[in-house]
């Protein structure tokens, strides 16, 4: 992982200035969050009454003797939890999906390098409505072209700001599983064919080293070329293989699952899988994998041969199976309702705190990410709700990104109060 | 030159005829067998799954007519609803003791295409746009629909016990929609709903003039669209006038020749008859006002605007005209069209006075949650200065639904002597945490979460290699 910037606070907030997204511009201030029902995602549970004190960007302290902060904010017993966490979708890569030059998410050559955190645009309108279902940050995913590999992913804060890109090249993703032309096969073996041919390389120049160490003395012979820079693609393999990058895989079908368990274990890789519809068929073995699991928590219909499985509890059926799940919204426009995914899980047999997690930790966990969780050293993206998160009548009343209050209005908010402004001028006037 | 002949022929020629035909007429002429069009060859042969006389007891009731009534029961008898009021008591009913439940009519989807895009969502399951030409309304949405949907039955589990399946939106005038009861049926007559007015889908902007305009065919562009629509129109004009010709002449004991049959112009005829109901597929404010400007051209209602991103702009002229619009809570940004998306346009569409604001799905995946639908635009548009409540909302996935599909004299509300169509819901229906639990149509129950007995299952999920109990624990 490639780390772009380091929270810098004070650079970040003044360009983020340009886009009215901050309403507390006094970033050096330090803020003390009171009274408030804080949802820590960590084992301390949910505090009742609490205190968290956020100072240059991160938590500093939860419940301290003495507050002590620059302002105070009253949180009346409302809830804060970690502000929550994006996977597997386009934001700030589209403005409109059905107009091509929005788009940046695609590119019919991309290859395992598609680096797409070079087309972000956090200036997108859908960033800012993202905010308002307190998500604050982001994992982007490409979709990358012909070839298996879509590409690799980033990772954003939801700030709007133009560094807002936290790190790029995070994870490579990749498709396998069903095909409308040709066989499922190919993409595994071909992935299988390149984890050893990598692996065969890395041992033949271990050994050239070695036979080098011992030839020492021995004059270098023609062949200087062995020293030869590995290529751009064959680097993020042999990422793969240290177990330094995660791969991210799209797979659904139970053999898929399991062919993708044997690789992980051959190849000793660090892998998660997305989609997942069969994972309540091979539970057991995913969970033993230690393979976390992305999976759209509304997905209950059978739509192809490989979801026959799809059901709303399948979070909660994973979950007890003791698989981390994420749940994840694969829509940028959509992304606000992850609340409403979590809360739909919860309906369906999850509990609130797993729900809560597996939009907040486990995906810090996973993506390593020093977010997701209330306590002390974390970085201060925090949500405080009107109500429990999970509900439609409730709404975020404040949220920081990096200590850094952000407003949740939007491009939508505008229109709604122009047509409900009353005006003898036409509406264009109301602005 | 040899063309030209017939139109020399002599005056006399002509009269002749004229006094031929005028003698017959008066000698009472020998008629053929009167040339009428079945209006209805696909009949519903639909019938309730068996019915119960029940009394639910105790629950809190929105009636779909804008009231909530606290800790009251509902009646049904022989598929009605007989009464809804408090502390009702009668003999020879099943009693529901629903305490703390909530009790709405049936949840009425407006715009689905369950069983034309059915899961799985395969090749061969694409039935829904016959995207072969931009005006098809001779294709009549029914001969796609696929009853084994597994769809119909998640619909089912989240309180859809009317919907109205549609075309697609590829083409300028798409064909006739049908209304179903959304039991299960192994024919779409037996899901059909019976005496509902067909509808006729039309799609206005982006998707026709995409997919024939990537064709280099008409339309390419807005007023393309337009002309399309409009030429349409003037077939039907046409060809309703001859049909009325036929039958005025015919009635004066003339023996006229019928006109020639024509499937796409027996459905847009019906809908200048009044018959057949407008479903048109339209996002803006701007096309939507060319719509309902397009009816008064032709003389018939532009009827509902589905997908009326923008419906909040012309508020006051949908109502004024008495279009319903149907909307979603907050899908956009996947169309330029779809751009301009609040989360309150149902809220501002509802609040002028004889407005018909509609939710619906147009996804097997939110016709599972019309109700969460719903309340998310009823809690964005409360903090935003609006005052709904439960009994307002639930009009949007019920009442004025109905309304839109012109059924509400059958369903749409618990009033009496409407069909008994009802939903229990563990809690108030507006809450993410909220389930169906026992759904009712026509006073049969075809769906509890409890009882596996009453959880209908797709023949194409029966058999398949699933987890079994012993392998779920």
């Amino acid at each position: 992982m490639k780390l772009m910037k380091t929270r810098k606070l004070f650079t970040s907030s003044l360009i983020a200035l340009a886009f009215a997204s901050i309403t507390s511009v006094a970033n050096a201030e330090s803020l003390a969050i009171i009274n408030a029902t804080v949802h820590t995602v960590t084992e301390q549970g949910v505090l009742t009454n609490a205190t968290v004190i956020i100072d240059d960007g991160k938590i500093t302290a939860i419940n301290p003797v003495v507050v002590s902060a620059d302002k105070i904010i009253d949180a009346n017993g409302r809830i804060l939890t970690p502000g929550l966490i994006g996977t597997m979708n386009q934001l700030g890569l589209v403005e409109v999906n059905a107009v091509s030059k929005s788009r940046d998410a695609s590119e019919k050559k991309a290859d395992i390098t598609f680096d797409t955190s070079l087309a972000y645009n956090p200036r997108s309108t859908v960033i800012a409505y993202t905010r308002k279902g307190g998500i604050t940050s982001n994992i982007v995913t490409p979709f990358g072209g012909e070839d298996m590999f879509r590409g690799q992913t980033f990772v954003v804060d939801l700030s709007g700001s133009f560094d807002s890109v936290l790190a790029n090249q995070s994870a490579v993703v990749v498709d396998f599983g069903a095909k409308s032309k040709g066989s499922r096969a190919t993409a595994l073996q071909k992935f299988i064919h390149k984890l050893e041919d990598a692996q065969l390389k890395l041992t033949k120049n271990k050994e050239k080293e070695a036979n080098k160490k011992s030839q020492k003395k021995e004059k270098d012979k023609s062949k200087d070329n062995d020293k030869k820079e590995p290529k751009r693609d064959e680097k993020v393999i042999n990422e793969l293989l240290a177990g330094t990058k995660p791969l991210i895989a799209y797979a659904d079908r139970a053999t898929d699952l399991l062919a993708l368990i044997k690789i992980k274990e051959r190849f000793k890789l660090n892998l998660i899988i997305v989609g997942a519809g069969d994972a309540i068929v091979v539970k057991e073995q995913l969970a033993k994998a230690k393979i976390p699991v992305i999976i759209n928590a509304m997905s209950n219909l059978p739509s192809s041969f490989d979801t026959l499985h799809a059901s709303l509890d399948n979070a909660a059926r994973l979950t007890a199976a003791g698989i981390k799940v994420i749940l994840s919204v694969d829509d940028a426009h959509n992304l606000y309702q992850l609340r409403f995914s979590a809360g739909n899980a919860v309906a369906n047999g999850l509990s609130k705190e797993d729900a809560l997690a597996s939009i907040t930790a486990n995906v810090a966990d996973v993506f390593g990410l020093d977010v997701g969780r209330i306590a002390v050293g974390k970085n201060a993206d925090l949500v405080l709700w009107s109500a429990d998160p999970f509900e439609l009548s409730s709404h975020v009343d404040k949220m920081w990104i990096a200590g850094q209050e952000h407003s949740t209005k939007s491009r939508h908010d505008a229109l709604r109060k122009r047509y409900m402004t009353e005006s003898k001028m036409p509406k264009a006037y109301v602005k | 030159m040899s063309k030209r002949i017939p139109s020399l022929l002599p005056i006399s020629v002509l009269a002749v005829t004229i006094s031929l035909a005028l003698s017959g007429c008066l000698q009472k002429e020998v008629q053929d067998k009167k040339i009428t069009i079945n209006k209805n060859p696909y009949p519903s042969t639909y019938i309730p799954v068996p019915q119960q006389d029940l009394l639910i007891k105790n629950a809190t009731v929105l009636t779909g007519t804008g009231e909530r009534l606290d800790n009251a029961d509902v009646l049904v008898k022989n598929g009605k609803i007989v009464q809804v009021g408090t502390s009702l008591s009668t003999e020879n009913v099943t009693v529901i003791d629903a305490t703390g439940k909530w009790i709405t009519p049936g949840i009425i989807d407006v715009h689905s295409h369950l069983g034309v895009y059915p899961s799985p969502s395969v090749e061969s399951h694409q039935d829904g746009n016959e995207m072969t030409s931009p005006v098809t309304a001779n294709v009549w949405v029914e001969h796609s629909v696929w009853p084994q949907d597994p769809g119909f039955q998640t619909a089912r589990a989240g309180g859809i016990t009317t919907l109205q399946i549609l075309p697609g939106s590829g083409n300028l005038i798409g064909g006739r929609g049908v209304t179903l009861r959304n039991v299960p049926s192994v024919s779409v007559q037996g899901m059909k709903f019976p005496d509902a007015p067909y509808g006729m889908k039309m799609a206005c902007g982006e998707n026709p003039k995409r997919v024939y305009g990537s064709r280099k065919e008409l339309p390419s562009t807005r007023m393309g669209n337009m002309a399309g629509y409009r030429a349409a129109w003037v077939d039907a004009t046409e060809y309703k006038a001859a049909w009325e010709k036929y039958e005025a002449n015919y009635a004066q004991g003339k023996n006229p020749a019928a006109p020639k049959r024509d499937l796409a112009l027996d459905t847009l005829k019906s809908v200048l008859d009044g018959e057949t109901l407008i479903h048109n597929h339209c996002y803006k404010a701007d096309e939507m006002t060319q719509m309902i400007d397009l009816g008064k051209e032709f003389n018939y209602h532009s009827g509902t605007f589905h997908h009326g991103i923008e419906a909040y702009k012309i508020a006051d002229k949908l109502a004024e005209n008495g279009n319903c619009a149907a909307m979603w809570p907050d899908w956009w940004g996947f169309k330029m069209e779809a751009y301009d998306m609040i989360h309150e346009n149902v809220a501002i569409v509802d609040a002028v006075k004889n407005s018909c604001a509609v939710v619906h799905s147009d996804s097997g995946t939110t016709i599972q949650r019309l109700n969460q639908e719903a309340g998310k635009i009823m809690y964005r548009a409360n903090e935003n200065g609006f005052s709904l409540k439960e009994e307002d909302a639930i009009k949007w996935i019920t009442f004025n639904a109905a309304k839109s599909l012109g059924i509400d004299d059958q369903t749409g509300s618990l009033t009496s002597g409407k069909k008994a169509d009802i939903v229990v819901w563990n809690k108030n229906p507006f809450s993410v945490y909220a389930h169906a639990e026992q759904v009712f149509v026509d006073g049969g129950k075809v769906y509890d979460k409890f009882d596996e007995s009453y959880q209908a299952k797709s023949d194409f999920l029966l058999g398949q290699p699933t987890t079994t109990s012993a392998e779920q624990n």
